[in-house]
């Protein structure tokens, strides 16, 4: 039984990893990663989500006959929250390619004043 | 990585792997998109690993020389052009009746030509998602070479 919440819990320990980044570093980049990471536990979260037991994956083979499958309505909804990522991390990397071009450092407690 | 390192190209030993490699990841894209309606895969996967393998290109022999080869404005129009031939699909389908209708011949299951339009809505989304991709680098790279010339 224990066996079965353990995929969950590393998917909590992961999103912390990812929380922890975000609020603990100082570097901008680490927060982006921080961010990405916490995004990837909850695409994991949402996979782990649609496991059935015995399930195999949702494709059609060839003279295959009657076979459980997993729900493919969650990967579905994760590989659009993926593409989303992809344009949330880029838009941070540029905001940081940005204020990197300003202030001339990543570190988030040089980041103070208005300037330009 | 260093900036200059950027403009003048990486080591030999990178260029020449990707002289060898790149074929194999822009052929693998295209399989990808090709099989995309009866395998794992589609338009926006098979997108990504082709702009990846611009991408490579691109990192490999340095932004100066592939600036001169690919144009940032063709990349944009062929990511509108992509948008654009995935409406066309989509509005084809009137012909049969109503939006995203499959209109072509359905072909037998498991085979290359099968599934009506979804092959060629794979290709325009490939299109798309592959321009976009790039598109979304060569932003980041010339932000700061532009950025860098104006200060």
């Amino acid at each position: 039984m224990m066996n079965a919440w353990l995929p969950y819990v590393l998917c909590i320990l992961l999103f912390s990893v990812g929380v922890y980044a975000v609020l603990g570093k100082k570097n901008l980049i680490r927060i982006i990663l921080g961010i990405v990471i916490a995004e990837y536990a909850v695409n994991l979260f949402l996979i782990l989500l649609c496991w059935k037991k015995g399930g195999e994956a949702p494709i059609l083979q060839p003279g295959a006959v009657e076979q459980v499958m997993v729900d493919p309505l969650p990967q579905a909804l994760v590989l659009t929250s993926i593409v989303i990522g992809l344009a949330t991390t880029a838009f941070l990397v540029a905001i940081a390619m940005r204020l990197h071009e300003r202030y001339g450092t990543y570190d988030i407690t040089r980041i103070r004043e208005l300037r330009g | 990585m260093a900036g200059n390192d950027g403009e003048a190209g990486m080591t030999l030993v990178v260029k020449t792997v990707t002289r060898l490699t790149v074929g194999l990841i822009f052929l693998y894209g295209v399989y990808i998109v090709l099989n995309g309606h009866l395998s794992p895969g589609g338009g926006f996967a098979g997108g990504v690993i082709i702009a990846l393998s611009f991408m490579n290109l691109f990192l490999a022999f340095g932004g100066k020389r592939a600036f001169e080869i690919i144009k940032k404005d063709a990349v944009t129009a062929l990511e509108s052009v992509g948008a654009v031939l995935f409406l066309g699909i989509a509005l084809l389908g009137f012909a049969d009746g109503g939006f995203f209708n499959n209109f072509l011949p359905q072909g037998r299951l498991f085979s290359l030509i099968s599934g009506g339009a979804i092959p060629l809505s794979n290709i325009a989304i490939c299109i798309k998602v592959g321009a976009g991709l790039f598109g979304v680098f060569l932003a980041l790279v010339s932000f700061r070479g532009s950025e860098r010339e104006g200060k």
